[in-house]
């Protein structure tokens, strides 16, 4: 199964009748297409402004909803990873958790300083992406079933590691270099996931590998007959996703100061609607790491905003779900007609 | 059963005796799988024409699984069944699903039961087996059993006076020892009062199990005979034309060192894979070898083996000078030595729907239009341009979805992304396939023209008249290896068809002079 398959926009456009050509469509529709998601966003904003503007607009508020989301932004690039080759990773939150947890692990109960434990952290999450690949790639397996079955031995190797308690006292220098430290008050972190979105979004957009992955993504056997080593790319798929997930984890552990055993688990659904979500703009019907990151902020402020409302805690899955399903529903509408 | 007026059948009158087996015999295209298509009530045919049932007319068109009640039933060439269920559970539903069953299943006591009912047959295949794991032979006879115990329901009926049963083409992907089984089983099931249309282009196949025979030629019924009034000769004449006269092809013989000053640029040896049994060929620079042969002869697994995408068995595949041993070869390394591959299935294959025209046509070249590794996307869309211009796809808009352009202009997009890399060897598997009369005028000019260029190119097509149109010279194969070669002026149609008929029949053992054959 691939992850393509999951975004309804992919195989629609195919059979929407062309008279005269792709553009009868019009590029007003493209164009509406490509931008209803960053447009939403800005409407939310908007809404919120009016209703609540002097917690809203306020720059602590701001620069809150950009410093908090940095995690799920970073688990998000991890997810769009394999799902831009059309696989799908579901133990990324179990790989994020481990990193986390080795890391503490390491720097609180062995004494080994942050830097080495974060480099342990970081190999860990590469050696998890890698078995991620061998066993779907290399073993031609269901990339589903499989990474379903690692996420929960990733987690079941979190609960040993920890003995089930919640590792505190990091080094304060992780928060320090993630969370505590900013630029015009809003934390480093978020710097770090825009930074790899923005290096994902290069190489996606401006180099032949970026090409190639493409069509390993959207039709794996043309591509396995024009010659480009699918298998390579896919695993590169699940080794970089595992080691975005790493990177996840440090910038997690670096917020909350401690290794949660049962913290991490949750981000995955979220990101996942995140690049789904991202799937259906900027580049419809392609994964894509812009509309990524804009759909986690999107989320991020329909939720903020619901909250300074008044809703409670629940608003939160209930908004990332609708947002979601509405998203998909609407981009499919909008191809049938 | 008369027929009257089809789009690709002209005054078919056709008739079956209770208890015969009728053989249905004709080229590629002349309006076999029409008939069938008809009384599956998949195709609507013309006004005008009529079917009579025991002695009733039916009215036509047909409606889709009104053959039901018509007492028809059809074993197609994919036999139609559940690849991943049992046995059983594939006869058991085919019951249920038709009598609208609503009681609740018990599967010992189906089980035993199916086991009887194929023992009734003498079928020997476990009941409890998935279907894809029994060998082609025992899938084919599982699928007859199912379309036997339908003719079986519906003799049970008072209303259906007659049982009839297709086979279309059912012994294209069996070994030959194995089909006696089949025929066993066929004429098991006429003797309990079925009638059976046994449609084929295999004559040997048609002349061990048939009582009667019928050629069809371009939607026409060309002629009949008793199956032991005929001979062999009459009815490949029958199926070819008139115009066939004896001209079937010189014995194979090994090809290069024999031809024009041309230097050979791609040699095989030893191919053996899937369902070729051992090829040699070597194609010149410059030339345009055509491979004819019919479904199952090997001819449409050559350019898959290769090209590396589907794995032989030994070989090895000369290109340019380089040696690549084909088991081990992969399309990775067969782009790097210079072949390409223009595949059949075009929409699986060939394009990437969802990309636009510019990634598709540039996914092989783009690595030399980068600077400091990034693309340069104008020099980029500067060669996109003037392939759409070269190439004559329409729209010319390169950011299309390829997936919405017509089959024609897939077809010059996968042929502009290939020749942009300059081949040594072109393998071109039916790239006519589905793609109007002006795309392939082009198609050939295109090839031809890169062809002048130096490079090889093998064709594989079941369009004869295509193959004596582009080719140069003609290979024809049958059961897994080349059987004949037509050079010059033997590049015809009728010579291509009547060779391929001729050498595909296993009554051409005896006609046959020994040399062309292993």
């Amino acid at each position: 199964m691939s992850a393509t398959e999951a975004v309804p926009t992919t195989d629609e456009r195919e059979r929407r009748p062309g008279p005269g050509g792709p553009a009868a469509g019009g590029g007003f529709a493209v164009l509406a297409e490509r931008l209803a998601l960053p447009t939403a966003w800005l409407a939310v904003i908007v809404i919120y402004s009016a209703t609540t503007p002097d917690t809203f607009l306020r720059w602590s508020n701001v620069s809150n909803i950009l410093g908090s989301q940095a995690v799920l932004l970073m688990l998000a690039l991890a997810a769009l990873m394999p799902s831009l080759v059309g696989d799908f990773d579901l133990s990324l939150g179990g790989i994020m958790g481990l990193t986390a947890t080795v890391i503490a692990k390491l720097n609180i109960q062995h004494g080994v300083d942050i830097v080495t434990a974060g480099v342990a952290g970081m190999l860990v999450a590469l050696v998890a992406g890698a078995l991620n690949g061998l066993f779907v790639v290399v073993c031609d397996t269901n990339a589903l079933i499989v990474t379903l079955g690692m996420g929960s031995v990733f987690t079941g190797v979190i609960f040993w590691l920890t003995e089930n308690n919640t590792l505190i006292g990091i080094d304060p220098a992780l928060s320090q270099w993630t969370f505590t430290t900013g630029l015009a008050t809003i934390p480093l972190e978020f710097f770090y996931g825009v930074g790899v979105m923005l290096l994902i979004w290069y190489v996606t957009s401006f180099t032949p590998l970026g090409l190639r992955a493409l069509f390993v993504g959207q039709s794996r056997e043309v591509a396995r007959l024009s010659g480009i080593r699918v298998a390579r790319i896919r695993i590169g798929g699940f080794i970089l996703g595992g080691f975005i997930a790493g990177l996840a984890g440090v910038l997690f552990l670096g917020t909350t100061g401690s290794a949660d055993p049962t913290a991490t688990a949750p981000y995955l659904l979220p990101a996942y609607a995140a690049v789904f979500l991202g799937a259906t703009s900027i580049k419809p019907g392609r994964f894509n790491a812009i509309g990524t990151g804009v759909a986690v902020y999107f989320l991020a402020t329909g939720v903020n905003g619901l909250q300074l409302l008044g809703a409670k805690n629940y608003v939160q899955q209930l908004f990332y779900g609708a947002a979601l399903v509405a998203a998909v529903v609407l981009s499919r509408q909008l191809r049938r007609r | 059963m008369r027929f009257g007026s089809f789009c690709a059948l002209k005054d078919v009158d056709f008739r079956v005796e209770r208890g015969e087996i009728v053989g249905l015999l004709g080229e590629n295209g002349c309006g076999k799988s029409t008939l069938v298509k008809v009384l599956a009530g998949v195709n609507v045919p013309d006004e005008g024409g009529s079917l009579w049932l025991s002695g009733r007319q039916v009215p036509l068109p047909l409606l889709p699984g009104q053959f039901r009640d018509l007492g028809l039933s059809f074993v197609h060439q994919d036999l139609g069944l559940a690849r991943t269920l049992t046995v059983a559970e594939n006869l058991v539903f085919a019951e249920t699903a038709s009598a609208k069953s609503r009681r609740t299943i018990n599967w010992r006591r189906e089980v035993r039961r199916i086991e009887h009912l194929l023992g009734s047959y003498r079928v020997n295949v476990d009941p409890q087996a998935p279907i894809n794991q029994l060998p082609p032979v025992g899938q084919a006879l599982v699928a007859i059993v199912r379309a036997a115990e339908e003719l079986k329901a519906y003799r049970e009926r008072a209303d259906v006076p007659q049982s009839i049963l297709f086979l279309d083409e059912p012994t294209v992907f069996l070994p030959e020892n194995e089909v006696e089984f089949l025929f066993d089983l066929v004429r098991t099931i006429v003797r309990e009062g079925a009638s059976a249309v046994f449609i084929s282009h295999d004559l040997g196949a048609v002349r061990a199990l048939c009582d009667r025979a019928v050629v069809l030629r371009d939607g026409e019924l060309v002629g009949e005979a008793a199956i032991d009034a005929v001979t062999d000769r009459e009815l490949i004449d029958m199926i070819v034309g008139s115009a066939s006269g004896k001209l079937v092809g010189r014995a194979h013989r090994p090809a290069g060192g024999t031809g024009p000053a041309a230097a050979t640029m791609c040699e095989v040896d030893g191919l053996r894979g899937g369902r070729v049994r051992g090829v040699d060929l070597a194609v010149r620079s410059a030339e345009i070898v055509g491979i004819a042969g019919l479904l199952g002869s090997g001819a449409e697994d050559i350019p898959y083996l290769c090209f590396g995408s589907r794995r032989s068995d030994s070989g090895v595949l000369t290109v340019g000078g380089r040696r690549l041993r084909l088991p081990r070869m992969r399309p990775f390394d067969a782009v790097r030595a210079g072949v390409a591959l223009v595949p059949a299935d075009r929409r699986r294959d060939g394009i990437a729907p969802t990309l636009t025209v510019a990634e598709n046509t540039t996914i092989l070249v783009n690595e030399r239009y980068t600077r400091f590794g990034r693309l340069q996307a104008r020099r980029l869309g500067d060669l996109v341009q003037r392939l759409l211009e070269k190439f004559d796809v329409r729209p010319r808009r390169p950011d299309a979805r390829l997936g919405e352009l017509s089959g024609g202009n897939q077809q010059r997009v996968v042929l502009a992304k290939w020749l942009e890399i300059d081949p040594r060897l072109l393998l071109l598997h039916e790239p006519t396939q589905g793609v109007d009369i002006a795309a392939r005028a082009e198609i050939y000019r295109l090839v031809r023209e890169a062809a002048a260029g130096g490079m090889a190119t093998l064709w594989v097509s079941s369009d004869f008249e295509e193959l004596a149109t582009v080719c140069d010279r003609v290979l024809v194969m049958a059961d897994g290896v080349v059987r004949a070669e037509l050079t010059g002026d033997e590049v015809r149609e009728d010579a291509i068809s009547a060779a391929v008929y001729y050498y595909s029949t296993t009554a051409a053992s005896v006609l046959s002079d020994p040399g062309g054959h292993e």
